[in-house]
């Protein structure tokens, strides 16, 4: 009797961890393997907005910090950068300012509803050869406390929170589809 | 013996007018030696060491953003270094672009927002109307050893940007015409902000 139940817990805990290791080794559990996007983002393009060179380096440069933080993409890469050539499942993050509303700490800080910095871009992810994949508008403002510069931080964290929330399609598994395009 | 004499005063007025033309040559000498030690200080005043203090805004190498630190050329380095903590740097010639700004920032940090939020009958306000400061701003536009696009931007006192730019230039980094657009841009901005 004593020997019969020791065997039944035996069984049980070895499919216990069979169960385990299969759902573990599962081709649709291990996210390592299945293909993801990369992405390179390009210079912040400034459009017809008057925005100064500093604005446009703060968001490019947010732009990448931001998109790192979400772990959506294998590799962010930066615009010119030569290792983009070799990756596969690549997309290419444009912006181009839409509209630009230079404000002022100090008027915030005095009349508290005035002085708003306010940035809009038009966000696009392309692939290598052109089709849109994502396009949207995302704003970007500091209203109350803060510096400027503080409306491109904002923008950057709601362009990749606007990329986060939308569904990308699903990247090739095979490089060499996306090697073979222009 | 008139002759002897004669003879003697030739070489007397020969030693006479040959000291001028020896101490002329030896000032000649030394003149040149001086233009040339000169010119070698100025030579080296170019490569000398040049520092200033400066707050990392953002996109510097692995430097933490909002980071006062000093802000100094080695050789043909661009470092910023945090006070206490190691230097970064960034080769000069790397450098693509150098844009000056200026930036008018309230002053205090958050202790005197706090503060100017607590003051009875909108006093903070009027604390606001002169608690704020100009200062430059220089962005760089810099690429690595992949040819990756980087930015950076920092903030210095009033009047150091411009030193900052001209050092880098001397050195060697690349200014696009942008530059003066920017200045211009700048311009308008601070006027918009002064409105």
């Amino acid at each position: 009797m004593k020997a019969s139940k020791r065997i039944s817990w035996l069984g049980l805990t070895g499919v216990i961890l069979g169960l385990l290791v299969l759902a573990k080794y599962s081709p649709g559990s291990d996210s390592s393997t299945a293909p993801q996007w990369s992405v390179q983002v390009l210079k912040v393009d400034s459009g017809d907005a008057n925005l100064t060179a500093s604005f446009q380096i703060a968001i490019y440069e947010s732009l990448i910090d931001e998109l790192n933080k979400t772990k959506q993409f294998k590799q962010v890469l930066r615009d010119g950068d030569r290792n983009a050539r070799d990756v596969s499942n690549l997309l290419i993050l444009k912006t181009t300012v839409q509209n630009y509303t230079p404000g002022s700490e100090t008027k915030r800080a005095v009349t508290t509803v005035g002085g708003a910095t306010k940035l809009t871009v038009q966000s696009q992810l392309c692939k290598p050869d052109g089709q849109i994949v994502v396009d949207r508008t995302v704003n970007g403002n500091v209203r109350f406390i803060g510096s400027n510069l503080k409306a491109t931080h904002n923008l950057a964290r709601n362009v990749a929170k606007t990329i986060k929330e939308t569904s990308l399609p699903q990247p090739s598994t095979s490089a060499q589809a996306q090697s073979g395009q222009p | 013996m008139k002759h002897t004499h004669i003879a003697q005063d030739h070489t007397t007025a020969y030693a006479l007018t040959g000291r001028p033309a020896v101490v002329l040559l030896s000032l000649l000498i030394w003149l040149s030696v001086t233009a040339l030690a000169q010119n070698a200080g100025q030579a080296n005043t170019s490569t000398a060491p040049f520092s200033i203090r400066a707050t990392h805004l953002l996109g510097f190498e692995s430097a933490p953003d909002n980071a006062s630190g000093t802000l100094s050329i080695q050789e043909n380095a661009l470092q910023f270094q945090k006070d206490g903590k190691p230097a970064v740097q960034v080769k000069i010639a790397s450098v693509q672009d150098v844009f000056l700004g200026e930036e008018s920032r309230q002053v205090g940090g958050l202790p005197m927002t706090l503060g100017k939020t607590a003051a009875p009958f909108g006093g903070g306000r009027v604390v606001s109307l002169f608690a704020h400061k100009k200062y430059d701003t220089v962005s760089l536009e810099y690429v690595d050893a992949n040819g990756g696009a980087h930015g950076a931007i920092f903030q210095l006192n009033k009047g150091q940007g411009e030193i900052l730019k001209n050092e880098l230039i001397s050195r060697g980094a690349h200014v696009s015409h942008r530059e003066s657009e920017s200045t211009k841009e700048c311009t308008t901005e601070v006027a918009d902000e002064s409105k």
